[in-house]
């Protein structure tokens, strides 16, 4: 069953089309990364998915309701992390995650407050005002604040922006973990090493969306440059990224025929995601 | 109504952790009302200053009220915790009486506060009734300012888009509600401009109860319209605070 469904879905803030006739689906209990650069629709998506956004045309389902008219019902089963940290600077770290888990009505809510911050590592300066936090540790504050209330589904905000390599990757640990519960993590990011942890993921430009698959596919949609030296000659190459691929090309030289060196480049996940977005604009631009 | 009392407290832990701001709200007007009190001295005898003390003291308390709150509300949206509030399960009625709820503290550590200073600074010698009464409009005043601070900063984006709203509203209510001269002297439009300002009727209802002899009747239209500005101002700022963009 799908946690979100997305329907021709437009937004324009002026001339500026922000989300062009968007549909998409995401299954339930699955990573879903929203990847992109500045400006690409990432933030507006997420907004109209949580229903602070009203969209110009189509429209989307989460959980099967209408974020806009069903808004009470599903806002008991979403948890939202915006990009900023969204937090009141004069509370505590644990005041604001009480805060918010208080809205929810979050049972035994103490106690569930103690162990997400036990596991934000920020046990230690729960009770320090969160002004006095490092831009990361907001984040991470931010994060127990969508989490308390264990949502159905997740909307994440490039999380992980700012935050150390440590925590980031405990981070995802923690999202594979919602998952596998069950969870729908719906998240937007920068940082394409963490599109690869995603199960599938969707690449935005300008509202539109380019390419939507897992993360292993579109890996095979690079290139990868080989050098090899035949007798001292040198030859270049470049091929798709695929295994048959790269043993077909081996097998062109014979692989005992005075072969002393093969040097390999593939196109890392950034490169492929970059190049799907340039060779868009240049079909534009052509 | 729960989620009105859980803002209520957000907002007083708020103000309990931010002393820069409790210091403005509170001994802020103390301040302004002993520089009111040097003024004066240098006023010659025959200016009747007495008379003037409650009333500015009322409007110190109106102005920042409505400057602060519409200030914290404002922050509110660009911080995007009004926003996260909203997904979160707040709603916007819960959101403008939990602000309100709030501040109904705030607003009488101040009506009382200044009141206290002005009675005593000033030498001014009221009966129970009256200063009781006194503490009622300024502190109703108060909570309307509250209310309108939060209906002006629906229609601000960033804190310095509040200030504009100073020469538009509480400018006009230092000239032509009666606070400095008497309005019937006035163009009629400049009445029915002062007439829209909800510092009139708290001038009209101090002025009336710090005269020696007074029927509490003679306040109770402009109490009525006071506290229907309060009822008003909430139905407004609810219509006027977005859930969406």
């Amino acid at each position: 069953m799908n946690a979100i469904e997305i329907v021709n879905l437009s937004k324009n803030y002026g001339k500026i089309r922000a989300l062009n006739n968007l549909s998409l689906d995401v299954p339930e209990g699955t990573i879903y990364g929203l990847v992109g650069p500045n400006g690409s629709g990432k933030t507006t998506l997420i907004k109209a998915l949580v229903g602070s956004l009203r969209p110009g045309s189509g429209y989307a389902r989460v959980l099967g309701l209408d974020p806009l008219k069903d808004k009470w019902e599903l806002r008991k089963q979403i948890g939202y992390m915006p990009q900023s940290p969204a937090l009141y600077d004069d509370l505590s770290a644990r005041n604001n995650i009480l805060f918010f888990g208080k809205a929810q009505n979050v049972p035994d809510l103490q106690n569930k407050v103690d162990e997400i911050l036990s596991f934000v590592e920020l046990t230690a300066r729960a009770d320090d005002t969160v002004r006095t936090f490092s831009g990361g540790m907001k984040k991470r504050v931010s994060l127990c604040c969508a989490l308390i209330h264990n949502p159905k589904i997740i909307f994440l905000d490039e999380p992980t922006a700012a935050v150390d390599p440590h925590l980031k990757m405990q981070s995802w640990l923690l999202f594979q973990k919602l998952a596998q519960s069950g969870v729908t993590i719906f998240v937007s990011t920068h940082q394409m090493d963490e599109a690869m942890l995603c199960d599938k993921v969707t690449i935005l430009r300008n509202g539109e969306i380019l390419a939507v698959d897992t993360p292993q596919n579109i890996l095979l949609r690079g290139k990868t440059s080989l050098k090899i030296v035949v007798d001292g000659d040198e030859r270049n190459t470049v091929i798709d990224s695929t295994p048959k691929n790269l043993a077909d090309e081996l097998k062109r030289y014979g692989l005992d025929k005075g072969i002393s060196a093969v040097e390999l480049k593939s196109d890392n996940i950034e490169d492929i995601i970059l190049s799907i977005v340039l060779e868009r604009e240049k079909e534009e631009n052509s | 109504m729960r989620h009105t009392f859980i803002i209520a407290r957000r907002v007083l832990l708020q103000l309990k952790g931010d002393t820069r701001f409790l210091a403005l709200s509170v001994i802020g007007p103390l301040i302004i009302i002993y520089f009111l009190k040097l003024l004066f001295t240098t006023f010659p005898p025959y200016v009747d200053v007495k008379s003037f003390t409650i009333p500015i003291s009322a409007f110190i308390v109106h102005f920042l009220s409505f400057i602060l709150c519409a200030i914290l509300l404002v922050q509110e949206r660009t911080r995007g915790t009004l926003e996260r509030m909203m997904i979160g399960g707040f709603s916007k009625t819960s959101i403008i009486g939990g602000y309100t709820l709030g501040y109904f503290s705030l607003a009488t550590v101040q009506a009382i506060s200044v009141l206290g200073e002005s009675i005593w600074l000033f030498g001014l010698s009221y009966d129970t009734r009256t200063v009781v009464l006194l503490f009622i409009v300024i502190w109703l005043l108060a909570i309307v300012s509250v209310m309108l601070g939060i209906f002006i900063s629906t229609f601000a984006r960033q804190e310095a888009q509040v200030l504009p709203f100073i020469p538009l509203i509480i400018l006009p209510s230092v000239f032509l509600t009666g606070l400095i001269i008497k309005t019937d002297g006035l163009p009629v439009w400049a009445q029915i401009i002062g007439k829209c300002l909800p510092l009139h009727y708290a001038v009209n209802i101090i002025n009336v109860i710090i005269k020696p002899e007074y029927r509490i009747t003679e306040t109770l239209v402009d109490f009525g319209i006071l506290a229907g500005y309060l009822f008003g101002l909430l139905v407004l700022a609810s219509l006027s605070l977005k859930e969406t963009e």
